[in-house]
Order: C-alpha cells, then sequence, then structure tokens
C-alpha cells in the first residue's frame, strides 16, 4: 500500500530527530506540575494590616481571633499599624493584601449591640487573594458573634454528610486527561500536516508530487505516521502524569482498551482536523501561529483545567462541539473512575464522526499539484 | 505513433504574469531534447505541465500520446521527475530514498531491490548507500536523484536544471552520468537549462526560450549554422570610430559586426586567414588593438542572435528590485 510507503518515511525520519519527541512529552508534564502546584494549593500567609482605634475587649477579641486565623489555617499574617492613611496607602502598594480599620466605640457599640462595625480596605485587583482575606475576616467575625449571641436563640442547623463516590482526586490528579489531550495535540504539530508543510518548505515535495501517489495515500499516510507517534506519545505522558500525582488507573482491560481507543481516536480526529486547516499552508511559521490559536481555543473549552459548567453560554455551546472536551471526557471517565462504554460512548460517537468529517475535508481540500 | 512528449499551444498564465505563451514542440523517442533559456522564461512552468504539477490554462500536452491533465495518474506511471531543488530526503539514507520511492510506483521489493542496486552503482554511489543523505555532497544528491527517478524504469526523465548550483567538477560527471544513462537505456531526456555548454553537450535538440515563447528549436549545430556559422574575432579597440566600423563592415571576408560590452565581434569565415587581413586594415586606420580573442560560435551567440542580448543580460531584466522576477506582462515581440 503506497500510504503505508509515506508512514514508513516519516517514522524514519522521526526516528533520526528524537529530540522533537522528547519535548512534545516533556512539556505536558512540565504543565501537569507547574499547573498543578499552582492552583490546588490553599491561600497562605496573605499579609493583612490591622489599626485598632477602639483598643477595648472587643477589638482585642477581634485581634485574637484573627491571630487564631494566622496560627491555625495561616491564611492570613496580621501586622499592627497606628495610622490608617498609611495602612490604606501601603495596601495601595502592595505591601499588604488588606487593612482592617477597628474604629473607636467599637467596643461599646457591641455591648449595646448597635451595629458594630470594622473597615476591611482590600486591593481587589488581586480578586483571588482579596477574597481569602474577606473570608478569613468574616469568619473571625461569626466567632464573635456566636461568642455574645445566645447559642439557644439560633436555629438548629442541617447536618449532612457528603459521601464522596471516588477516591480522592487532587486537582493536579485531575488534569492527567487534560494533559494527555495535550500531549496528542502536540504530537499533531509536528506530525501529519506539518510533515507536509516541511516538505514543501524544503522544496521535497515535488518528488513525490510526481509519483502514483493519491491525494488520499499522501493525507492518510501522513495521518497513520502521526497517529502512531502521537498515541505512543500520550502514553508516555499518561504514565509520566501518573507517576507524579501517585493515581492509578481506576478500571480494568475493558476500561484499558476504551483508553487506547480514545487516544488513537482522539489523536486521527484532530491529525485531520489539523491537516484540513494546514494541508495548504507552505510556510512552519504558518504552522507556528495556527497551532498556538487552535491550542488556547480548544484546550481551555475541554474541561481539561476548569469544568465546561463554569464556562458562560456562548463557550459552552463551543464546548459542545470541542472534540477535546469529548476526548477530556472520556479520558476522565476512564482513568479517573474506571468506567465502562456507557459512560463513554457519546464522547466515542461523536469523536468517530469528528474524524470521518475531517479526514474527508483535508482529503478534498489537500491540493496534489504545485 | 505518438511522440515522446508533445506541447500543443500550451499557454500558462498567473495573475501578474504570463509564464507560457503559446508554446508547441515535440519530443521524439530517445532523443534528448533540451530547453535553454534564462532564470523566468518559463522553462519549469513548461516542465511542470509535462510531469503533471502544474495544470496548463489551455493547450494540450502528454506524454507518450497520453493527456497530462485528463489522465494524469497515468502520465506519472511513465516519467520519472528530477527537480531543480534537491529533494531526496536528507534525514534517509540513500538507500532508504530509493527503497521508499520504489514503493510509491508498486514496485515488487525484489525488483525494487535489484533496480536500486544496479542504479546505485550507475551513480556510484554504491559504497555511500546506508549513509544519510545529509552526509551527502550537492552532486551526490543530485546523482542520487537521478537514481531516484529512474527507479520505476521511466519512459521519459524530466531533469529541470540538474546542475545549478553544483561545482564544475560535478556538473561534468552528472552530463557524463546522463550520456551514459542515454546509452545504456535509450532513454528519452527531458532537460531543461540556462547552461549554454550543457544544452550544447547533452541535447539533440534545443529549444530557446526567453519571455514563455519558444524563440528557436533545433539541433545545436543547425542553430550554430542558422546564424552563419562563421568564427568570431573578438576585439577592443582605441581610436575605433563610426568610420572605420564602416570600413571593416565593407572588407568581404567580414560577414557581420556586433558589439558586445567594449568589445566589437567581427564574423568571418576563417578567422586564422582572415585575421591578418583586418588587423593590418585596423592598423591602417590607426585603429589600437588593446585585447584579442578568437572563438568559434556557441550557443551563446545562438542566445544572443535570437534573442538580441546575452542570457545574463536577459535574468538582469528580469530581476527587478521592487517587482522581482518574472517575465513582463507584455511580451517583447519576439521571433520565432
Amino acid at each position: 500500500m503506497r500510504a503505508l510507503a509515506i508512514t514508513e518515511r516519516d517514522l524514519r525520519r522521526f526516528s533520526r530527530n528524537p529530540i522533537v519527541i522528547i519535548a512534545s512529552i516533556l512539556m505536558p508534564l512540565v504543565y501537569l506540575i507547574i499547573m498543578g502546584n499552582s492552583f490546588q494549593g490553599e491561600l497562605k500567609h496573605l499579609p493583612v494590616a490591622v489599626i485598632d482605634q477602639d483598643g477595648g475587649p472587643y477589638a482585642r477579641r477581634v485581634i485574637e481571633l484573627l491571630q487564631a486565623m494566622r496560627d491555625g489555617p495561616q491564611t492570613i499574617t496580621i501586622e499592627k499599624m497606628t495610622d490608617q492613611k498609611a495602612a490604606i496607602d501601603a495596601v495601595k502598594n502592595g505591601f499588604y493584601k488588606g487593612a482592617l480599620i477597628i474604629p473607636p466605640r467599637f467596643s461599646e457599640d457591641v455591648v449595646k449591640d448597635v451595629n458594630p462595625q470594622i473597615g476591611l480596605f482590600l486591593d481587589n485587583t488581586d480578586s483571588i487573594s482579596a477574597a481569602g482575606v474577606s473570608n478569613s475576616v468574616s469568619r473571625a467575625m461569626n466567632y464573635l458573634k456566636s461568642e455574645y449571641v445566645s447559642v439557644r436563640s439560633t436555629l438548629a442547623k442541617t447536618q449532612f454528610r457528603a459521601v464522596e463516590l471516588y477516591k480522592k482526586i487532587d486537582y493536579d490528579a485531575s488534569l492527567v486527561p487534560g494533559i494527555i489531550v495535550m500531549a496528542i495535540f502536540m504530537g499533531t504539530t509536528f506530525t501529519g500536516a506539518f510533515s507536509i508543510v516541511m516538505d514543501k518548505f524544503l522544496g521535497i515535495h515535488e518528488s513525490y508530487l510526481s509519483t502514483p501517489l493519491t491525494r488520499m495515500d499522501i493525507v492518510i499516510g501522513t495521518i497513520i505516521s502521526g497517529v502512531f507517534i502521537t498515541t505512543i506519545m500520550s502514553f508516555l505522558v499518561m504514565m509520566g502524569g501518573m507517576f507524579i500525582t501517585g493515581i492509578k488507573l481506576a478500571g480494568g482491560l475493558t476500561s484499558f482498551i476504551l483508553l487506547v481507543f480514545t487516544i488513537v481516536l482522539t489523536a486521527l480526529g484532530l491529525l485531520s482536523m489539523i491537516f484540513m486547516v494546514l494541508g495548504r499552508a507552505d510556510h512552519p511559521r504558518i504552522v507556528g501561529v495556527t497551532i498556538g490559536f487552535l491550542n488556547v481555543i480548544f484546550y481551555f473549552p475541554s474541561g481539561a483545567v476548569y469544568p465546561i459548567e463554569s464556562l458562560p453560554g456562548w463557550l459552552r455551546a463551543f464546548a459542545a462541539v470541542n472534540p477535546e472536551a469529548y476526548a477530556v471526557h472520556a479520558l476522565k471517565s476512564l482513568i479517573l473512575k474506571g468506567t465502562g462504554f456507557a459512560a463513554v460512548r457519546g464522547d466515542l460517537l461523536f469523536l468517530a464522526c469528528f474524524t470521518a468529517l475531517m479526514l474527508f475535508l483535508a482529503t478534498l481540500t489537500f491540493k496534489r499539484t504545485m | 505513433m505518438a511522440y515522446a512528449a508533445e506541447a500543443h499551444n500550451i499557454v500558462k498564465k498567473y495573475p501578474s504574469v504570463i509564464a507560457v505563451n503559446d508554446v508547441s514542440f515535440n519530443v521524439d523517442e530517445g532523443e534528448i531534447f533540451g530547453l535553454l533559456g534564462p532564470n523566468g522564461a518559463g522553462k519549469t512552468t513548461l516542465n511542470r505541465i509535462l510531469t503533471c504539477l502544474v495544470k496548463p490554462t489551455s493547450g494540450q500536452a502528454s506524454i507518450r500520446g497520453i493527456d497530462v491533465v485528463k489522465r494524469p495518474a497515468q502520465v506519472r506511471r511513465n516519467i520519472g521527475v528530477v527537480s531543480q531543488a534537491m529533494t531526496s530526503d536528507l534525514d534517509l539514507t540513500a538507500w532508504e530514498n530509493l527503497d521508499i520511492y520504489g514503493k510509491y510506483f508498486d514496485i515488487p521489493r525484489k525488483q525494487r531491490h535489484e533496480n536500486m542496486k544496479y542504479l546505485l552503482e550507475t551513480v556510484g554511489l554504491t559504497a555511500r548507500a546506508k549513509d544519510l543523505v545529509a552526509t551527502y555532497s550537492g552532486g551526490m544528491r543530485r546523482r542520487l536523484e537521478i537514481a531516484r527517478g529512474l527507479i520505476h524504469k521511466p519512459y521519459i526523465l524530466f531533469l529541470d536544471e540538474p546542475t545549478t548550483g553544483l561545482d564544475p567538477q560535478s556538473r561534468r560527471v552528472i552530463w557524463e552520468l546522463l550520456q551514459k544513462i542515454r546509452q545504456e537505456t535509450k532513454l528519452t531526456i527531458f532537460i531543461t537549462t540556462h547552461y549554454m555548454d550543457e544544452a550544447d553537450v547533452l541535447c539533440d535538440r534545443i529549444a530557446i526560450v526567453d519571455y514563455g515563447k519558444i524563440v528557436v528549436l533545433d539541433s545545436p549545430s543547425n542553430l550554430k549554422r542558422s546564424i552563419g556559422g562563421f568564427d568570431i574575432i573578438e576585439m577592443t579597440l582605441g581610436n575605433f570610430s563610426p568610420e572605420a566600423d564602416a570600413k571593416l563592415k565593407a572588407m568581404p571576408i567580414v560577414k557581420n559586426i556586433t558589439e558586445k560590452d567594449e568589445a566589437i565581434r567581427v564574423y568571418v569565415e576563417d578567422a586564422a586567414k582572415s585575421m591578418p587581413v583586418i588587423i593590418e586594415e585596423l592598423r591602417k586606420m590607426n585603429v589600437s588593438i588593446d585585447y584579442l580573442a578568437i572563438h568559434e560560435q556557441s550557443l551563446e551567440d545562438v542566445f544572443i542572435h535570437y534573442t538580441g542580448k546575452t542570457i545574463r543580460e536577459t535574468e538582469a531584466q528580469k530581476v527587478n528590485f521592487f517587482s522581482g522576477a518574472g517575465a513582463p506582462k507584455q511580451m517583447p515581440g519576439a521571433r520565432v
């Protein structure tokens, strides 16, 4: 089969340039380590300035509660200041994430129960830190309330107990399916259509365009080599990711077979899509720009980093036709939950239809002449 | 019986240029046919039309009677192509390059390997067959590409400027190789070149192409004969006045005088006999001779005769700093 000669050519080429493959395996793993550790940690040691203008017992109690926050969950660190303006300026200049002002007569207001208030100035340009400081202060205030409001006067709270269906999955472990999809996408950036573009750039393509190879031979042969390399890369990334995060495949043989099938199908679909987009490009720079663009479009609304449910409506609509979203869903189900065919049937059906359409369009749009 | 290759009224238009303008010719079986012309003359476009890489805007071309537009798949099985750019794969060995290329033509393994061994021997690369092409010189790559173009035993081999960028020694090796292949296989060869000597040495017939048109087509010897078949005395003269020019032209032994750069070229039937007479005449007119050389007419002279300029002048004219290379939209009145 002539197409396989193209596949053989590409595989031989890559076997002599393993650096690209190694770099493409390392990149998703580095992403996993950096991303996994960047977002999963709790906020710690947020610096807060405290100005006690009251000096009364309840002001001291507030400070004690804040100190408890500092010593317990360590969300905040507190530093006492006396000058309100200097404290607010320090927040503006980034030395503190917030400034807590306990006004004069605060303790008296608490005793008289006339709406005691504490001022909190927040650097809301860093919304996550601001929310962290705000939560800590609110919790301290709640403790204060419960101390002088009778327990009996509060309504009985409904108790609930959460039952987790699966073993605890840390955030970094939840990224593993995403980085597999990333590895597949990385594979498509230097195999498949990229081989054709480089051939055009180097003028090599003229040699095989003057042979009996058909459009279909060239497209299929190039994509097969891409799928082969990308699949191996993806499995290496998966194993590396599982090793780093300490997770194991949740399912048995059926899950594993479905996992292989999902990866191959995703690789085939994405390679076909990239071929359709870049099959006519003739300069590697075009590939670089386009791939960077497509990566952002497809990766972030895929659920790989953050749940699709958190996306705005228009982006959720895009996610509904995003092949990476289906791949991430299927891989999460198979790797983290160890589910069977029923859980990924819809994903595989979508990916199969997407692949067939893209392969058809890639072959149709590829130009056989110069 | 069909010609090895035929082109009838081929036109190829691009948005800003007419690359090929109503070109017709036939290539006989077993001959080496050359397209000679400067860069941008339309040679490569014609070559690509015949090898099914570019579709003509109008006109008809065929290989062995098979239409290149209607039945390209069949044409591709009958042709071998050696492109202008080096197209062998640097990351593969010579053996792998040939093997994979042979697979593109569905050649069975045993036959493919036999062909490969023979061709590697023919092009003198047997000892380096297992080396990566990245380690080859330009001349070696070109020899490999010629071998690759012959892997499926094509009916006609197309070579697009096969020695461009090679050193003189490598060029000569390629010429000898092509002559050897032609002698052994009686292969039809279609070659484009802008080297006069290459066309002269290799080709049975030459079509001179300029601005997308064939200016003249014949054998090298007939072409030279067509412009007189004279010897040329080339001289750089001092005090050479229009009167002296007129007197020289009036001499019966002088067949023609042209100017080239600072020199004049005097066309005579027999330079050995004519030269003393001309020198004496110039001496009488007090014209000094600063430089003198005698040479036989070459294809360069043929090119100058038919296009009115040297091939270098033509190329310089076509490469404009602002608009880049390419023929003008309006064709100048070329003589056919």
